[in-house]
C-alpha cells in the first residue's frame, strides 16, 4: 500500500526528541516490526507519516556498568547483547534469551527497547528483563521520568510511551552472580522462530530451601507476566518433587486464570507445567 | 563407454551459482522496459458467488487507469491444462478468494492497489464446499454448473479379485491417512512482463514461468494469436518445484492482454499474499487402505479408496492423480488390487503440480501400512519390504513387467539397512519406547490442569527412533501425454559452443547437467558451452519441465544434438588425416587424437568452419510408447522407473511433542550421475521439503480463504531444523537416457515424510495418520487452529 512516511535520521538524541514533539511521528529504531507493520497495513501503524530513527545515536547504544547497576542504551541491538562481555557476566539469562530470537539477520537489526515497547505476547527478552526487575529511563523534549517495565507493559501491543517520548535506557540493578538462571523458549521450528512459550526463572537454593524464586512467562500469557504469587509461596520451601510439581501445576492454574481458555489452551496449558517441572527437576533436584 | 568419462560423473559447479549468490541474475521483476505500466488485480471478499455485475464508475475519475477484463478477451475466456474451466478474468462466478474478476492498468502500481477498492461488485452469495468428502453428495451446489458434477476424474484400477483375496487372507486391515494442503513456497513471488512487439504484432513474454512453451499456448488461446506470434522468454527463475505453471500462464495472458490493449509494456508482480492466496498448492488426499495378508508377510490383496481436494479448478489434477492410481500400491506386487482415485472441485484453493505429483501421499499411507502389517506379523520393516517388493520381472499393480533396466529396489533397501544398521536399531527403539506416554495417551483432553502423577520424568523425554520409506517411480509423464524433446547445439569456429533444449532451467541445475553431457561426447569442458537464454522462438516445444523429465528426456536429445556434430567431425577428419576408420578417433581434454597426433579442439572448429562443414544440430528424444486402458488402470504407464529408499532417524520430545530429525540416509537409483554435486543438491533439497511435509507445514482454511498467507506463518524447515543428510547412489543401468541418466527430483522428495513418520512410530509406540506430524499431533492426536481468520503471534 502507498503511503508517504518521512524518514528522519539523527545522530543526536536531542534532535530526535525535538522531532518527536509535534506528537506525529513514530521512532524507528532496527525496524523489524514497523517495516512489516506498515507493509501488512497494521492497524497500529497508521497514524504517523514521519519515522524518527534513532538507531545511529550512539548514547542509546551503550552498555555500562556502575557499581551496582547495568545500563543498556535501548537502542542496542540483540547481536550487540549477546556479544557484550558486561551482560554476558551480569545478566546471562538476557543473552540466553535474546540470543534465540528470530534470526542473526533480525538480531543485527532489532533492538531491546523495540522488543518490549512492540509489547508483542512472544516478545522473549521481557521474560528475563521482568525477572530482573528492569526499570527504564523515558525521555521526551520536556522532561525524564523512570519506570519499572513491569508498570509501562501495559496491555498486548500496548505501553504507557506517549508519541513525544524515546525510550533511552535499561537499568538494572546488578543480580548476585550465585543466582541460578534458566531460560526456555518452544517455538514451532528451531530456526526464525516466534515463539509459543517462553519462561524465564531465577532462582538460589539455600540449605536445600528456595530463597528469591523468580520467574516470568512469554507468549502463554497476553503479555510477558510475573507469577509473584507463586514466587512468595516458593520461598523458604524445602525443594522436593512434590514443591517442583507443585509450583508448575500453580503455574498452569496462573497462566489459565489470566488468559482463559483458547483455541492452544490444550496443548498449551499442560506442556507448560510439565516444561516447568522439568525445567527445575534438572536444574534444582539434582544439585 | 561407462567408467570412462571425462566430466560426467563428476561435481561441477552451476553455471548460475556465481551470478545468484553475487545478486547479478536477472530475475522477472528486474526487467525494466520504458513507458512500462503495470497491473494489479481485483479480487472480491468472498469464496463463492453469483456476479451479476461489475460496477467501474468509481474509476470515472481516473482517465489514466485502464481496466481489463473479461470483455478485453479476443479468444479463450477459461483455459486449463486438462479442462478449461478456469476463467482468465471471473465474469460469471466466483469459485474461490484467489478469483481475480479485472485487472488495473496503470503507471502508479501504489495508486492502482488503492483504486481497487472503488471496484464494485453485485455478488450473489452460494453455499459453500470446503469439505472434499460433502463435494459428490447429491445436494452439493456445483462449483462449475456446465460440467453437471464436481467430479474432477475419476481413475479405476482393477487387477485379479480382491474379494479372493481378503477371503485368502489371515490378517486384513483397514486404515484412513491424510495429508494436508501444501504451498510450493517458492522463494520468489510470481512476475512476468508483457512486451508488445512493434511493427509486426505480437507480444513477448518475460517473466518468471516454468514451461515457456505452455505459456506460449495459453497466451496464444486467450489472445487468438498463433504461436508464432507470442514469443516467451524465461527470466532466471526463483523457485517453480511445479508451481510456476497454471497461474504464470493466466498471469501472462492478463498482462498481454493488457499490452495489447494499451500498446505499452505491462508487468505484473505479485506481493507474497497475492502468491499464496492465487497460486495452486498440491493436493490434500484422504485415504482408505485395506489390506489383507498372512502370516508369511506376503500381501494378497490391497483396495484402496483416495479423494484428493482439488480445490476450484481442475488444473493437473486429471494427471496428478493419474500418477497417484499407478503408484497407490508402493513399489511392491500384489496379486490382486482395486484402486479407485477421485478428485472433487471444492471452494477451497485449487490444487495441481508439486514435487512430488500426486506420489508424497500414497508413499505415507502406503509405507506407514507396510511397517503396521510387519508389527502385526512381527518382522522388521526391512523384512516386509523385501518379502513383497519388486524385483526384475515383477509385474506392477497396473500389469507392467518390469524389465530392460536394472530393478534396485532391493539393492537400495538393502544398502540403506546396511548403511544405518536398520534393523538391529529398529528392535533397540521400540524397546525403549515409552509405555507411559502411549497410556497418557489415551487420556489426552482429558483437563488443561495437570494431575501430579501426570509430570513426565526427564529420563522419559527424549526418545530416538528409526523408520524407513521405499519408492518406485515412473520416470516422465508416462501415458499422461506426448513425451518427447529437442535439444540445440552449435559450436562455433573457435570450438566454443552454443546449447539450448526445450525444457527449462527451474533452479534444477539444468543448464549445468545438459552442458556437462554436450561437452562429454565432443569431449571439451562445459565451460566451454554457452547455454541460451530460454526462448520459445529459438527451440522446439519439448513438453513441460515437470515429472523428473529433464535428465532422461532433455539430457537424451542434448546427447543426441551433441553425436550428430561429433560424427560429422569423425567424417571430416577421416579425410583431413586419410585414415580409414573413426574407432581410434578420441575426443578428450579439448583435443581429438588419433594415435600419435592430434589437433584441439579450437582448430577442429575453425577447420571445419573453413570447409563449410555444419556445426549445428538438433537433437531429439521421443520416450518409447506407453498405453493405458482407462476402465480397467492396466497398463505399461512409464517406459522406465527409479527406485529409493529413505532411512530417518528422529528424536521424539514426548514433553512438547517435537519431533526432531537427526539424521536422514537417502538411497537413491536415479541411473548415472550427470553432475554429482547437482545430484546431491536435489537430495538436500528433496529430503528438506520432505522433512517440512512430514513435520510443519499445511496450509489451512477457513470458508476457504488461507489462514497462512506469508512465511511469518507458512512454517518450512530452516538448516537449523534438520539434521544431517547422507546421500547415496547406486548407478542402475538403463537403456534410455543419457548413459542410462533417468530422474531424481521428485523421488528425493516422496519418501521423506514417510520414513519420518515410520521412526515416530518407533519412538513414541504410537501410529499417527495425519500429516503434518506437529507438536499438537504427537500429544493430541488431532490438529489445532483457530476458529476463524485472526492473525496472532500467541499460536
Amino acid at each position: 500500500m502507498k503511503r508517504d512516511i518521512e524518514l528522519f535520521s539523527t545522530w543526536k538524541l536531542d534532535e530526535a526528541l525535538e522531532l518527536l514533539e509535534d506528537g506525529n511521528s513514530h521512532v524507528i529504531a532496527g525496524g523489524t516490526d514497523i517495516i512489516p507493520g506498515i507493509h501488512i497495513n497494521s492497524n497500529r501503524f497508521r497514524d504517523f507519516n514521519k519515522l524518527v530513527d534513532i538507531s545511529r545515536i550512539k548514547e542509546l547504544k551503550r552498555i555500562s556498568e556502575e557499581k551496582d547497576k547495568i545500563i543498556i542504551g535501548a537502542a542496542t541491538t540483540f547481536s550487540e547483547i549477546e556479544s557484550d562481555e558486561i551482560l554476558q557476566r551480569h545478566l546471562p539469562l538476557l543473552v540466553k534469551a535474546v540470543s534465540k530470537i528470530g534470526s542473526r539477520q533480525i538480531r543485527n537489526r532489532a533492538t531491546i527497547g523495540g522488543n518490549f515497547i512492540n509489547n508483542a505476547p512472544c516478545a522473549d527478552s521481557v521474560p528475563p528483563l521482568l525477572v530482573y526487575n528492569a526499570g527504564i529511563k523515558i525521555n521526551s523534549i520536556h522532561h525524564e521520568r523512570m519506570i519499572n517495565l513491569e508498570d509501562f507493559l501495559i496491555s498486548p501491543y500496548r505501553t504507557s510511551l506517549t508519541n513525544e517520548e524515546i525510550v533511552t535506557e535499561i537499568v538494572i540493578h546488578k543480580p548476585r552472580e550465585s543466582l541460578n538462571d534458566v531460560f526456555y523458549k518452544l517455538g514451532r521450528r528451531r530456526g526464525v522462530a516466534i515463539s509459543r512459550i517462553t519462561l524465564a526463572i531465577l532462582f538460589e537454593i539455600k540449605n536445600n530451601k528456595f530463597t528469591d524464586f523468580k520467574i516470568a512467562s512469554g507468549a502463554v500469557t497476553p503479555i510477558g507476566k510475573r507469577f509473584y504469587e507463586i514466587e512468595n509461596y516458593a520461598d523458604g520451601k524445602k525443594i522436593d518433587r512434590d514443591l517442583l510439581i507443585d509450583i508448575s501445576i500453580r503455574c498452569g492454574k496462573a497462566v489459565l486464570e489470566s488468559t482463559g481458555l483458547r483455541w492452544s489452551s490444550e496443548y498449551k496449558l499442560p506442556v507448560l507445567q510439565r516444561l516447568i517441572y522439568s525445567l527445575l527437576e534438572d536444574n534444582c533436584l539434582r544439585r | 563407454m561407462s567408467g570412462d568419462f571425462n566430466i560426467v560423473g563428476r561435481s561441477v559447479v552451476r553455471q548460475d551459482a556465481y551470478a545468484k549468490v553475487t545478486g547479478q541474475a536477472k530475475f522477472a521483476d528486474d526487467y525494466k522496459f520504458p513507458g512500462m505500466l503495470f497491473g494489479v488485480m481485483v479480487r472480491t471478499d468472498v469464496s463463492h458467488a453469483l456476479i451479476h455485475s461489475i460496477d467501474y464508475s468509481g474509476l470515472l475519475d481516473y482517465p489514466e487507469v485502464t481496466v481489463c477484463d473479461i470483455n478485453d478477451i479476443r479468444g479463450s475466456r477459461k483455459v486449463g491444462v486438462v479442462t478449461a474451466d478456469q476463467p482468465v478474468f471471473c465474469y460469471e462466478k466466483i469459485v474461490t478468494p484467489g478469483d481475480v474478476i479485472c485487472m488495473l492498468v496503470g503507471a502508479d502500481e501504489s495508486q492502482l492497489k488503492l483504486l481497487t477498492a472503488k471496484v464494485k461488485t453485485e455478488l450473489e452469495e452460494l453455499p459453500l464446499i470446503t469439505d472434499p468428502e460433502k463435494a459428490l453428495d447429491p445436494d452439493a451446489t456445483f462449483i462449475h454448473p456446465d460440467k453437471k458434477s464436481n467430479l474432477i476424474v475419476h481413475y479405476p484400477l482393477r487387477k485379479g479379485d480382491v474379494e479372493k483375496g481378503f477371503h485368502e487372507s489371515k490378517h486384513v486391515i483397514e486404515q484412513k491417512y491424510t495429508t494436508p494442503l501444501i504451498e510450493h513456497a517458492y522463494l520468489e513471488p510470481e512476475a512476468v512482463t508483457a512486451v508488445p512487439i512493434e511493427g509486426r504484432g505480437g507480444v513477448r513474454i518475460i517473466g518468471s514461468i516454468q514451461n515457456p512453451h505452455t505459456t506460449r499456448r495459453i497466451v496464444a488461446e486467450v489472445l487468438n494469436f498463433p504461436l508464432t506470434k507470442v514469443r516467451v522468454v524465461q527470466a532466471e527463475l526463483g523457485g517453480a518445484f511445479g508451481g510456476k505453471d497454471d497461474l504464470m500462464n493466466i498471469i501472462s495472458a492478463r498482462a498481454a492482454i493488457a499490452a495489447i490493449k494499451t500498446r505499452r509494456p505491462v508487468k505484473v508482480r505479485y506481493t507474497r499474499e497475492e502468491s499464496v492466496v492465487e497460486s495452486y498448492k498440491r493436493h490434500p488426499y484422504i485415504m482408505k487402505y485395506k489390506v489383507g495378508f498372512n502370516d508369511d508377510g506376503i500381501i494378497k490383496a490391497m483396495k484402496i479408496d483416495i479423494l484428493a481436494d482439488g480445490g476450484a479448478y481442475a488444473s493437473m489434477s486429471p494427471f496428478v492423480t493419474w500418477r497417484t492410481v499407478v503408484q497407490a500400491t508402493g513399489p511392491y506386487e500384489i496379486e490382486n488390487v482395486h484402486t479407485d482415485v477421485r478428485a472433487v472441485y471444492t471452494n477451497n484453493p485449487y490444487t495441481g503440480a508439486m514435487r512430488g505429483f500426486g506420489s508424497p501421499q500414497p508413499i505415507f499411507a502406503q509405507e506407514s501400512l507396510m511397517d503396521e502389517i510387519a508389527e502385526i506379523i512381527g518382522v522388521s520393516p526391512y523384512e516386509i519390504r523385501k518379502i513383497n517388493g519388486v524385483k526384475p520381472g515383477s509385474i506392477t499393480a497396473s500389469g507392467h513387467k518390469l524389465r530392460d533396466h536394472d530393478v534396485n529396489l532391493l539393492s537400495v533397501l538393502e544398502r540403506a539397512e546396511r548403511e544405518t544398521n536398520f534393523t538391529e536399531r529398529h528392535k533397540e527403539c521400540s524397546r525403549s519406547a515409552n509405555t507411559k506416554f502411549q497410556t497418557s495417551q489415551k487420556f489426552r483432553g482429558s483437563g488443561f490442569i495437570l494431575k501430579k502423577d501426570e509430570m513426565l520424568d526427564n529420563r522419559d523425554i527424549i526418545k530416538k527412533g528409526i523408520g524407513l520409506a521405499v519408492s518406485l517411480r515412473g520416470c516422465s509423464l508416462g501415458a499422461e501425454g506426448i513425451d518427447a524433446a529437442a535439444a540445440y547445439l552449435s559450436v562455433q569456429k573457435d570450438g566454443s559452443a552454443y546449447l539450448i533444449s526445450g525444457l527449462a532451467e527451474n533452479g534444477q541445475g539444468l543448464r549445468t547437467t545438459f552442458s556437462i553431457i554436450a561437452a562429454e561426447v565432443l569431449g571439451i569442458s562445459p565451460e566451454h558451452i554457452y547455454y541460451l537464454e530460454q526462448d520459445t522462438g529459438i527451440i522446439a516445444d519439448s513438453g513441460p519441465t515437470v515429472a523428473s523429465r529433464s535428465t532422461i528426456m532433455g539430457g537424451s536429445a542434448v546427447k543426441n544434438a551433441a553425436e550428430i556434430i561429433k560424427k560429422r567431425f569423425e567424417e571430416m577428419l577421416l579425410t583431413y588425416w586419410n585414415i580409414k576408420s573413426k574407432d581410434q578417433l578420441l575426443f578428450k581434454n579439448n583435443r581429438v587424437y588419433e594415435q600419435s597426433r592430434s589437433i584441439s579442439f579450437s582448430e577442429l572448429c575453425s577447420l571445419a568452419y573453413s570447409k563449410g562443414l555444419n556445426m549445428s544440430a538438433i537433437g531429439w528424444f521421443k520416450g518409447p510408447s506407453v498405453h493405458w486402458d482407462e476402465e480397467k488402470g492396466q497398463g505399461a504407464a512409464y517406459f522406465t522407473y527409479v527406485y529409493g529408499c529413505q532411512v530417518a532417524e528422529v528424536s521424539a520430545n514426548l514433553l512438547t511433542g517435537e519431533i526432531f530429525v537427526d539424521r536422514i540416509v537417502a538411497v537413491h537409483d536415479p541411473g548415472k550421475i550427470i553432475n554429482l554435486m547437482g545430484a546431491k543438491g536435489q537430495v538436500f533439497g528433496g529430503v528438506t521439503q520432505g522433512a517440512g511435509y512430514a513435520l510443519w507445514e499445511g496450509i489451512t482454511t477457513y470458508n476457504g480463504n488461507i489462514r497462512e498467507n506469508n512465511f511469518d506463518q507458512i512454517l518450512i524447515p530452516t538448516s537449523k531444523d534438520i539434521g544431517e543428510i547422507e546421500s547415496i547412489f547406486l548407478e542402475g543401468e538403463d537403456i534410455y537416457g543419457a548413459w542410462g541418466a533417468k530422474s531424481l527430483g521428485e523421488p528425493t522428495l516422496e519418501l521423506t515424510a514417510a520414513a519420518i513418520a515410520n521412526a515416530v512410530k518407533n519412538a513414541t509406540g504410537l501410529r499417527y495418520f495425519n500429516l503434518p506430524l506437529n507438536p499438537e499431533e504427537i500429544l493430541l492426536s488431532r490438529k489445532l487452529s483457530p476458529n476463524d481468520l485472526s492473525r496472532g503471534s500467541t499460536n
